[in-house]
């Protein structure tokens, strides 16, 4: 294989002008963290009512929650991008959908956005899933001690089901956090975007790409070892 | 609120979405699929396999590719392929690859790690006794797996193996990085060419949604009938 | 056999009452040398009148009319299929039922303006599985209800759980979780967190058929003291000597419908239908 390798390149000035390409690298990571962190309070949020509404006693809850899931997971992610960024705009009101335009930054919150509702979707179909693997019995018990749905819901049935869940919902996220780099085609700075500058601008792909690979590895094992603290922490006693 | 758009655009351009780009998308999503299912059942069979280092690499490989996000695989891919492809050949220089292939070898490997895990949970639902009974009988490990574990194991995961191709079918657009003609890479190109975004871009989420959306009521369909005859 | 287990709260129930409660206790004829109970009297505290329910085209319980006064301990026993703990779940609208009447208290429990989280809570129930919630430590099991139905304080749903909690014989265990303990002391728990809510009148739906043998006397007792003490009962059971001892009523059931529906002594004695006697020679030929 004759290409010449050049580790060093992460120590040359980017052509960007504002550090080297190590530099350039780090501020991708630290887009592609927040942007993963934003949008998981959205899915977390938005999921979980979804997912509760499927469980809910209520024809109509169940089907706003399953045509929220079936909308959200059968149309790409790259789509659902350019759904935000391109096409919304141009369907509100004229006055915000300018303002959408001229927004700095829009990528970010449109990549927040797009990526928390589509990951809603997922995360509803795992909080349906935990509330469903509960005994039917519980839902029996908190009632019948008085407490509503929403009491029961709150204090009986989510803190079981979302223990459940936990190791899904850890894959859930890391989902969500590669899933950022699909934003780099709205032009969200993220790492894989800054790689793959990194590539254009010094042509030492594989280094960049290397760099990228690894970074991305370090996350996982951190979120990783992150979920397994979490998990010993809510753990129940005797169960 | 639509009065202002122009949906002829979709019209004039069927052709050129469906024949160049969803026939593109398809074949790399089925070719993607049946490779990754063979690759995949290899990769889970070393897993599974008891030898030494085997499972360990295969278990390195599925953790791997699952860490990555695809379109660095993508990116990965299309630049390493012509080196691999020189160092196999010996050639001078990094050899040409087309976008097909190159789409069809990163697809095929990710995808790979992917349905290694579905395929490994699907031997491991196979009662031990099946393959005890297999060696009682005098077949070699790879006849009963053959004709003994595999079927059963296709036959229990062909659900969730079809909800993962479903999935595979909607990554493909993301070859769209590479700016492949695939279904949204065509779409993408009228959008530009007429600058008809909103309509080209709303069709593509329909044409996507119902392929989707049908295909997995079928494979729910699908489902129930392997449960009821199990 | 597990009387020690039981602080006595009321008098403590003789040795041989104790053994009685057991499940596999001796011969019948002890059990009815018990001396009865304290003959009920109150007005009625349920009524269940025509009720019927469907699942679908499928009739689970057809027409059950009955009624339980205050302090009156009521045993409703029959074939498993035959609607029995459907009906007591209808009793505080767990289940919904199509046809009837069912009232608490007073209170139309079918009635769109009955506030249902209220009325739960003051009728206590105890589960086959018991269902105590496993997140929450035995404290936080006995006081939840206390502190969001009732709005007591953290200070006194504590102590109130604490103190039933020593009743049950379970005091020490206070801080534990529900995985931690045998299913014989989890269903006690259940006992004293249905009772922390200070109920009008007890469910028991099954509480002892998903226990090991050996445990079933010590929940047996618990429910023993609780009917000497006077509280309204309406107990889906098998236990035909937790009936003999302490119940005023039995009931029985089958195919959804209540056949017999007679004083313990003229059921025990000579039950009127050809179900209910098949029934109890079942029941008490092992």
């Amino acid at each position: 294989m004759n290409y010449n390798w050049n580790w060093g390149i992460f120590f040359d000035a980017s052509p960007e002008g504002t550090g080297t390409y190590a530099d350039m690298l780090l501020s991708g990571l630290i887009w592609t963290i927040v942007t993963a962190l934003c949008a998981w309070v959205i899915a977390f949020a938005v999921g979980s009512v979804i997912g509760v509404l499927r469980t809910l006693p209520s024809r109509p809850a169940q089907a706003v929650g399953n045509a929220y899931v079936e909308l959200f997971r059968n149309i790409p992610l790259l789509v659902q991008m350019f759904l935000w960024f391109f096409v919304l705009p141009e369907l509100l009101p004229e006055s915000w959908g300018t303002w959408l335009k001229q927004l700095p930054n829009a990528p970010f919150y449109t990549a927040v956005v797009c990526l928390g509702f589509f990951t809603a979707s997922r995360v509803a179909e795992q909080v349906r899933a935990g509330i469903q693997a509960l005994p039917r019995g519980q839902r029996m018990a908190g009632t019948a001690l008085g407490l509503t749905t929403a009491q029961t819901y709150r204090y009986v049935l989510l803190p079981n089901a979302y223990r459940i869940i936990l190791p899904p919902l850890t894959s859930e996220f890391l989902n969500n956090l590669k899933n950022t780099s699909v934003a780099l085609t709205i032009g969200l700075l993220e790492l894989t975007a800054r790689a793959r500058a990194m590539q254009e601008f010094s042509f030492q792909v594989f280094e960049a790409f290397t760099a990228a690979t690894i970074i991305y590895i370090i996350i996982n094992l951190l979120v990783v070892t992150a979920a397994g603290l979490i998990e010993r922490r809510v753990a129940v006693p005797g169960r | 609120m639509f009065s202002n758009f122009d949906f002829s655009v979709i019209l004039n351009s069927w052709r050129y979405l469906f024949f160049d780009g969803m026939t593109f998308t398809l074949t790399l999503t089925a070719l993607a699929a049946l490779g990754g299912v063979v690759l995949g059942t290899l990769i889970a069979m070393m897993r599974l396999s008891g030898l030494p280092v085997l499972p360990q690499v295969a278990k390195a490989y599925v953790n791997f590719m699952r860490s990555l996000p695809l379109v660095l695989v993508i990116f990965w891919f299309y630049f390493l392929v012509p080196y691999i492809g020189q160092w196999l050949i010996g050639s001078e220089r990094p050899i040409q690859v087309g976008a097909f292939s190159s789409s069809l070898i990163t697809f095929t490997l990710f995808e790979a790690a992917y349905f290694s895990e579905i395929m490994r949970a699907g031997i491991q639902s196979i009662p031990k006794g099946q393959a005890a009974a297999a060696s009682a009988l005098g077949l070699t490990y790879w006849q009963a797996m053959g004709n003994v574990i595999l079927p059963q194991a296709f036959r229990n995961m062909l659900p969730v193996l079809l909800t993962q191709t479903i999935v595979l079918f909607q990554d493909t657009s993301l070859v769209y990085v590479l700016s492949i003609t695939d279904f949204l890479g065509a779409a993408s190109k009228v959008a530009q060419r007429d600058g008809r975004l909103v309509e080209m871009y709303l069709f593509a989420a329909v044409v996507y949604f119902a392929v989707c959306f049908i295909a997995s009521l079928l494979v729910r369909r699908l489902q129930r009938r392997v449960a009821i005859i199990r | 056999m597990t009387s020690s287990a039981m602080p006595p709260v009321s008098p403590a129930p003789e040795p041989q009452a104790a053994a009685a409660a057991a499940p596999a206790s001796g011969p019948v004829g002890t059990l009815l040398s018990e001396p009865p109970p304290a003959a009920a009297t109150g007005g009625p505290m349920i009524t269940i009148d025509g009720v019927s329910k469907w699942y679908g085209d499928f009739q689970v319980l057809t027409n059950c009319t009955t009624a339980i006064r205050k302090g009156e301990v009521v045993v409703v026993c029959g074939p498993s299929g035959s609607g029995k703990s459907t009906l007591i779940k209808c009793v505080n609208a767990l289940e919904p039922f199509q046809k009837g009447q069912i009232t608490v208290d007073g209170t139309q429990i079918a009635n769109k303006k009955t506030n249902l989280p209220k009325l739960r809570s003051r009728v206590g129930m105890v589960f086959q599985h018991f269902e105590l919630f496993p997140h929450l430590s035995i404290t936080d099991n006995l006081s939840l209800a206390q502190r969001k139905v009732l709005g007591r304080g953290r200070d006194e749903a504590e102590a109130k759980g604490l103190a039933l909690l020593e009743r049950v014989g379970l005091k020490a265990h206070a801080h534990k979780y529900p995985g931690q303990l045998s299913g014989g002391q989890q269903q006690r728990v259940a006992i004293a967190r249905a009772l922390a809510m200070n109920p009008i009148v007890m469910l028991f739906d099954e509480p002892t058929s998903a226990l090991d043998p050996e445990m079933v006397g010590e929940v047996l007792d618990v429910m023993v003291e609780l009917a000497r003490e006077g509280m309204t009962m309406m107990v889906v059971t098998h236990e035909m000597g937790f009936a003999r001892k302490v119940a005023h009523r039995v009931i029985f059931m089958d195919k959804g419908e209540i056949v017999e529906d007679a004083q313990k002594e003229d059921f025990f004695g000579s039950p009127r239908s050809e179900r209910a006697q098949t029934f109890l020679s079942r029941i008490l030929s092992h």
